[in-house]
């Protein structure tokens, strides 16, 4: 199945490209999207980003792509 | 302080200037002669764009009193044409597209031809150690070293008839 | 001396690539050409500029009523009384991204930043005048790399952005782990690039004059007069058309004048307030550390490729310290990225760019525009591949190249490339050296250059370029370009291309620019644009005024019509009987009588379409030095240099020597003199005695081999040369080091400190190697 990227609804086959594109577009409903979700948990888009980009392994990927598989059923 | 006459003779013409003693001869020759030619692009006499000639020799005009150079020739770009004419090493400048932004060409011309005046028949390493002390951001300076070289060499010599 | 040989010439032109002398080099080599730093006008007033001490703090209070009480002061303007407080950038497009007061009205963020203006009847006064200004400062606390401005508990320096990142750029193409999955080898390097001061040699400069009428003009040192009067009509709420920008004799630009600053704001707030022209001009000091410089550049660069040498993928995660406001800093953090895959074939590429915020001078665009930080870490990368591999490295370059017909995915189209020749140039002057002293070694580089930008963050309504050529009666001709001469020749290269195409001599021009008044609108003189752009412009422009021409011939010719008619050198002629002809003067004058008297005007113009997302056509380069070294001392010298060059068809030929001259000298300086190190947000050597950058006895000799293609995209075949030449140098004496000494430089400037450091951490490790033996 592809996923769709729960703002923009652009498709790629796994979510990890979502999650990529979300960070790369970086634009404000992306980011807002981001924002909203982790609000419960404590994160931000810019923290996610910038602990992708300082820290070896694709833990903020991973993490994000895990968010937009949940957020699949809603769209 | 109080200000004083000077005399001061800038391409062979004499001013009479009532200046601060304090003034330096770049601030004299620019801002109370207006010969603006000459430029300034530092407080440190590092760049050389003030370069004029005194007596001949190669000064850097924001390193002297105007007061030091009374009774001196000074020697100002605007000092290098003859009626119109360009003088061989502003001709060699121009042929060898020495200049961009052209802002450190009156400094770098007056001591290339002072080189020139002390040395006639420079090495290219002393070409290089003569304009040493003159800052071009724009050419990297090895057409300005071919242009002096080519003066020196005669190329852009007056012919006498 | 130097050696400058054109591989493959193909062409016949009567001027193009000819030996012409610059247009405006007589004013130039006799002190006539007027700077904005020469100009006087009646009744002016001179002004000073108060700065802050401080890398941020509030501005609780300015007061300046002592300073007015000083005989000989006229006015001080704050940005909280005398300003409309507009966040302006030239990012306008943007919103977010324009975030700078040049007259900031609470908060200043970099030391050096302008806090207030005073205008008195002499400099001496107005200087004096500073020190009767009064400001409370909240000092707040100040970060100042980019590192540590992204920490969680780090200062806030614009509200609403959080962690202070200012702008991000992702690039993407290919499925890059996948492609890092074939590959057979896998390096990946932390590497860290300073900033650079432009330096021009005139310091910025502007004279402002605003009348009872409601009209502003200014002089003004800049590299594009058009977006200066934008961007002014934008801060003061005027319109374009009532402000005049001239810009005559531009004493240096590199990137750097192309923003609003300090003297040209500054300059107008006070002369709207006084109704009297005002000058400012930036000490040295001043020049270094309030404007603007080149971008530091924190790069990690991963590149996966086979053991054949065939590249396969490469990732790129950049922090670039952007300094307390936006600027030019966020194309930069594009062109790093997108030059840092040049000019090779990646299967897979990726490209993270974080511009952050710090209490710092902020950086912007200059002479390269990212791409030189971009090649010292991918060409020295690429060279210790090489090596671990046991390759050679100009074969595995080659190998990887691009070359005509090139798409690279998503982004560019590559219609001429001469990179495969610069290979053979490069290597062919390596073996003739022959074997080298023991002190000596060689490093090579290659990269490559856009021709002007496809970007519109500027949201110019305008085509990009644009030319009017208008013809005198006696065949004269005068041609209107916004286009911007800041010493690149940019005036003499449309002349001619204008008197190619019409068919006269290059003396026949006048050129036109520099004055919003009178010069169509242009976006200017940067990311190598006006060769391309402009010329392209000034060609259609002088196409359509000689086909006004020709109608008049043809129709009096008689000739049958399947014969063609030209003009070359002034003479028109059918091209099947060039002997048969006429002075083109003659016919002038007869197609203005047959036009009822009308002056024979052409217009012209170019915007890019179709041309991908970043540049219509790209240069392409190869560049070898020849280094020497003092083992005791680490002290560098460069020995010799050869960089092969495809820059499409030459159109000024002593223009195109003087830059790449010219910035072969500034990217050697970047490589390991041109230092600038701060302290809590204080430069340490603003001046011309501890900035050191190269003078004539440091510059080697720099041979050039023009590699002749044509670009379809470029007027007469032409592109890019005046900037690309700034990138590779740093990267080729970092190589020349690794072939000395089996060193791997991974900061520049490469100061001789760090060849010492790393000549010792080198020993040590032998050491220990031997030890664990």
């Amino acid at each position: 199945m592809n996923f769709k990227c729960p703002v923009c609804k652009k498709e790629w086959k796994n979510s990890l490209q979502v999650a990529r594109h979300m960070f790369g577009t970086g634009d404000k409903p992306h980011k807002t999207w981001v924002d909203e979700q982790g609000k419960t948990q404590g994160f931000t888009f810019i923290d996610l980003m910038i602990e992708q980009a300082t820290t070896p392994g694709n833990k903020s990927y991973v993490m994000l792509a895990e968010l937009i598989e949940k957020a699949q059923d809603k769209l | 302080m109080e200000k004083q006459l000077l005399r001061l003779t800038v391409n062979g013409q004499e001013y009479e200037l009532y200046i601060n003693p304090k003034t330096l001869l770049v601030e004299a020759i620019r801002d109370h002669i207006g010969l603006i030619g000459t430029k300034r692009g530092c407080d440190t006499v590092s760049c050389g764009a003030c370069t004029v000639m005194i007596d001949g020799a190669s000064v850097k005009s924001c390193s002297v009193l105007a007061m030091q150079a009374e009774g001196a020739q000074i020697t100002t770009i605007e000092g290098l044409e003859k009626n119109g004419k360009l003088a061989p090493i502003q001709k060699a400048f121009l042929d060898h597209g020495s200049y961009q932004c052209g802002f450190c060409a009156p400094g770098m011309i007056m001591s290339a031809q002072a080189l020139l005046n002390e040395n006639p028949a420079p090495t290219e390493w002393e070409i290089r150690e003569g304009i040493e002390g003159n800052i071009c951001r724009c050419t990297g300076y090895n057409s300005i070293v071919r242009a002096i070289d080519a003066t020196a060499k005669g190329k852009y010599a007056e012919v006498k008839s | 001396m130097n050696k400058y040989t054109v591989i493959n010439p193909h062409s016949e032109f009567k001027v193009i690539n000819t030996h012409v002398h610059n247009i405006d080099g007589t004013a130039k080599v006799t002190g006539r050409a007027t700077y904005t730093f020469d100009v006087k006008l009646p009744n002016m007033l001179y002004g000073k500029i108060l700065r802050s001490p401080h890398a941020h703090a509030k501005i609780l209070k300015i007061d300046y009523s002592r300073a007015m009480e000083l005989p000989g002061v006229m006015g001080v303007v704050t940005g909280k009384e005398d300003t409309l407080g507009i966040k302006q950038g030239i990012w306008r497009r943007y919103q977010d991204l324009c975030d700078e007061q040049v007259l900031p009205v609470d908060k200043v963020r970099y030391i050096g930043e302008p806090v207030a203006a005073v205008a008195a009847i002499t400099e001496e006064i107005a200087e004096k005048a500073l020190d009767y200004i009064d400001v409370d400062y909240e000092v707040l606390p100040g970060v100042y790399e980019p590192l540590d401005a992204i920490k969680k508990d780090a200062p806030e320096i614009h509200e609403g952005f959080e962690r202070n990142i200012n702008v991000t750029r992702h690039i993407e193409w290919g499925d890059v782990d996948a492609a890092f999955e074939e590959a057979e080898y896998v390096r990946e390097d932390w590497f860290k690039c300073g900033g650079q001061a432009h330096m021009c040699m005139e310091t910025r400069a502007a004279v402002s004059s605003y009348t009872p009428d409601g009209k502003l003009t200014i002089y003004h040192s800049n590299q594009s007069p058009y977006y200066m009067q934008g961007l002014m009509a934008g801060v003061l709420g005027m319109r374009e058309g009532d402000i005049r920008v001239i810009s005559t004799y531009v004493g240096g630009g590199f990137g750097g004048k192309f923003e609003l600053d300090g003297a040209i704001f500054c300059s107008a707030v006070l002369s709207r307030k006084l109704f009297k022209p005002v000058k400012i001009v930036y000490t040295r000091e001043e020049d270094f550390i309030a404007t603007k410089r080149r971008t530091p550049m924190f790069y990690y660069v991963r590149t996966g490729v086979k053991k054949d040498g065939t590249f396969c993928a490469r990732e790129a995660k950049v922090f670039t310290n952007g300094g307390a406001y936006t600027g030019m800093g966020a194309t930069a953090l594009y062109l790093t990225g997108f030059f840092h895959s040049f000019p090779y074939r990646w299967k897979g590429y990726r490209y993270d760019g974080y511009r952050v915020y710090t209490n710092t001078l902020p950086s912007t665009s200059m002479r390269g525009f990212g791409a030189p930080q971009a090649m010292f870490c991918s060409e020295q990368q690429i060279e210790w591949i090489a090596a671990d591999l046991g390759l050679d490295p100009i074969d595995m370059r080659r190998k990887n190249s691009h070359h005509e017909g090139y798409e690279v995915p998503g982004q560019a189209t590559i219609a001429s490339c001469g990179i495969d020749q610069c290979y053979d140039e490069i290597r062919k002057w390596i073996n003739d050296k022959g074997k080298l002293p023991a002190n000596r070694a060689i490093g090579i580089s290659a990269c490559g250059f856009m021709s002007g930008g496809i970007f519109n963050w500027f949201d110019t309504p305008y085509s990009f370029s644009s030319a009017v050529v208008s013809i005198n009666q006696d065949g004269t001709v005068e041609l209107f370009v916004g286009a911007q001469e800041i010493g690149q020749g940019s005036n003499t290269t449309l002349a001619i291309i204008c008197a190619e195409t019409l068919g006269v001599k290059i003396e026949d021009i006048k050129v036109h620019s520099g004055d919003t008044d009178y010069c169509p609108p242009d976006l200017g003189a940067w990311g190598s644009r006006q060769t391309l752009m402009a010329g392209n412009a000034v060609k259609m422009a002088a196409e359509a005024a000689k086909k006004q021409l020709l109608e008049f011939a043809y129709a009096q010719s008689g000739f049958n019509i399947v014969y063609d008619l030209d003009i070359k050198d002034r003479w028109v002629h059918a091209i099947a009987r060039p002997e048969r002809g006429y002075d083109y003067g003659e016919l002038v004058k007869k197609a203005i009588r047959g036009k009822d008297g009308q002056k024979i005007v052409g217009r012209g113009y170019y915007t890019p379409h179709r041309k991908g997302m970043i540049s219509p056509a790209y240069s392409y380069m190869l560049q070898g030095v020849e280094v020497e070294v003092d083992e005791e001392t680490g002290k560098i010298k460069l020995v010799d240099s050869m960089t092969a060059h495809d820059c499409g068809q030459p159109i000024n030929h002593l223009g195109l020597i003087g830059q790449l001259e010219g910035a072969f000298s500034m990217a050697a300086g970047y490589g390991y003199l041109e230092y600038m190190p701060y302290e809590d947000g204080k430069l340490m050597n603003p001046n011309l005695v501890d900035y050191k950058m190269i003078r004539a006895t440091e510059m080697p000799p720099a041979n050039i081999a023009e590699i002749d293609t044509y670009e379809p995209e470029g007027p007469y075949g032409a592109k890019e040369a005046g900037e690309g030449l700034t990138n590779p140098t740093a990267a080729a004496i970092g190589n020349a080091l690794f072939h000395r000494f089996g060193i791997q430089m991974k900061e520049c400037p490469i100061t001789p400190e760090m060849i010492l450091n790393a000549l010792k951490e080198k020993k040590e490790t032998e050491k220990e190697r031997k030890g664990k033996k």
